[in-house]
């Protein structure tokens, strides 16, 4: 009997939950008082963590079709030419598949360097695509360098619950992450 | 079985296959697709909004007698005025209409109101949106204007089939016409100076050298009605500072913006009700 493989579904399904809950914290974070300063308000991105687990720890077919559809849910709901998330999760992907074997993947210190690194890129490369449109492109960054911070501070938090979530939805279905075979649980 | 070196570099050439697919796929496909990724998502974002109004709705539900009957009481003053007001307007329009037929002038663009709750801010350092509960099932059209009590918010950028996105008066990609209160003269108006720690401002460029401002007189900066976009008169903000531009030929300056504009619940959109006519 030919078993349906539905390991894709479940990393975009999580994917998914990430992107509503970044968008939650940003309706929310649109603007706040904090201790003695009146007006603050601050975004997060956190595109390097969507990427970290397809790219570590699934297989290459699966971890290709959740890594793409990941990136047109983002570009989706943002503000970008329809397509530029793709490219770029697509070319960390691309990037992590050819080097992970000699890294230590399964390790979550690794996948937290690999989502700060992988966020960095994604947040620098959209905000030199977009800086142009930006009449104080000066006074832009500053505000760009706060959104960085905020977002790589979130993602050392996050990254170790977000594995465990995906981890555990596998472990739920009694699936192996990377070959799709069933393991006991 | 395929050779190593290929073997290595085959993540970059799906990578490849991959760009060159999207690059050949049709513009209409593209848009399908991007609407349909976001109606995938838009039934979450809308019901986290009606969440919270039921979240309100139950923190009402415990305020005092007393509190309501206060309330109550602000809002009949309210009501009497915004009557009065109202019947102002009708006078006011009637006699425009008037005037209009007398000097066979052509009508202004009329316009229908649909009031709209905010689902999702998105104020980034890249774009500054927001998603609204009303679309296609309304009416909404993508660049219609949208305002509040007192003034501009932004426009629509897209409309899905029951929501919309705003695109701010303080996103860099806002570009408006506009003129200072008191003066015909055009002058543009664009959004993006968004400090992390302070208000959101706009920048006004090509302002006559006569115009003057400063923080002990500030100028309003209003819609000046040209594009046929948005209604003249409609406040933008106030300009607090003015200084010569590089070219000595204009002035230039900063546009403080409502502090409101970053936690607004309720908008009205301007559904234009002729567009055929302008």
């Amino acid at each position: 009997m030919i078993r349906s493989d539905y390991r894709w579904l479940v990393v975009f399904g999580c994917n998914l939950l990430l992107l509503w809950l970044c968008g939650l914290a940003n309706h929310w974070l649109a603007h706040f008082s904090f201790l003695w300063i009146d007006h603050c308000t601050v975004s997060l991105y956190l595109g390097g963590l969507l990427v970290t687990y397809a790219a570590l720890r699934l297989d290459s077919r699966h971890g290709w079709a959740s890594t793409l559809l990941t990136g047109l849910a983002a570009d989706a709901s943002g503000a970008l030419p329809f397509g530029t998330s793709l490219v770029l999760f697509g070319l960390i992907h691309a990037v992590m598949l050819h080097t992970r074997q000699r890294f230590p993947r399964e390790e979550l210190a690794f996948a937290i360097v690999v989502a700060l690194l992988a966020n960095l890129f994604l947040f620098m490369a959209i905000s030199f695509l977009l800086i142009g449109e930006n009449p104080r492109p000066a006074s832009a960054w500053v505000r760009l360098f706060f959104d960085l911070l905020a977002s790589q501070i979130t993602i050392v938090l996050l990254t170790g619950w977000f594995m465990a979530l995906q981890n555990t939805v596998f472990i739920f279905f009694r699936q192996h992450p990377e070959t799709g075979r069933r393991v006991a649980s | 079985m395929l050779p190593k070196r290929f073997d290595q570099a085959r993540p970059f050439t799906t990578l490849g296959v991959v760009v060159l697919a999207w690059l050949l796929l049709p513009v209409a496909v593209k848009t399908f697709t991007r609407s349909a990724f976001f109606e995938i998502q838009a039934p979450v974002t809308l019901a986290d909004s009606y969440v919270d109004d039921l979240q309100n709705f139950w923190a009402s539900e415990l305020k005092s007698k007393q509190e309501l009957i206060q309330a109550g009481k602000s809002l009949a003053g309210l009501i009497s005025k915004y009557s009065f007001a109202n019947q102002q307007n009708q006078d006011l329009h009637a006699e425009n209409l008037r005037l209009e037929n007398l000097l066979n002038l052509p009508s202004l663009p009329a316009y229908r109101l649909e009031p709209a709750r905010v689902a999702r801010r998105d104020f980034s350092g890249w774009w500054q949106r927001m998603v609204i509960r009303k679309g296609r099932n309304y009416g909404i059209k993508v660049g219609s204007p949208v305002v509040y009590a007192d003034g501009i918010v932004g426009r629509v950028a897209e409309v899905h089939a029951y929501s919309s996105e705003v695109d701010l008066i303080t996103s860099p990609s806002f570009r408006i016409a506009a003129t200072a209160e008191g003066d015909n003269r055009p002058v543009s108006y664009h959004g993006g100076d968004n400090e992390t720690f302070s208000p959101p401002r706009g920048i006004v460029d090509f302002v006559p050298l006569d115009v003057s401002a400063s923080q002990s007189q500030p100028l309003r900066l209003v819609t000046s009605g040209l594009g046929g976009v948005f209604p003249p008169g409609l406040t933008i903000g106030s300009i607090n500072q003015l200084e010569p531009s590089t070219d000595g030929m204009f002035k230039t300056g900063e546009v403080k913006l409502d502090l409101r504009l970053n936690s607004l619940t309720e908008v009205t959109v301007l559904v234009l009700l002729n567009p055929d006519q302008f």
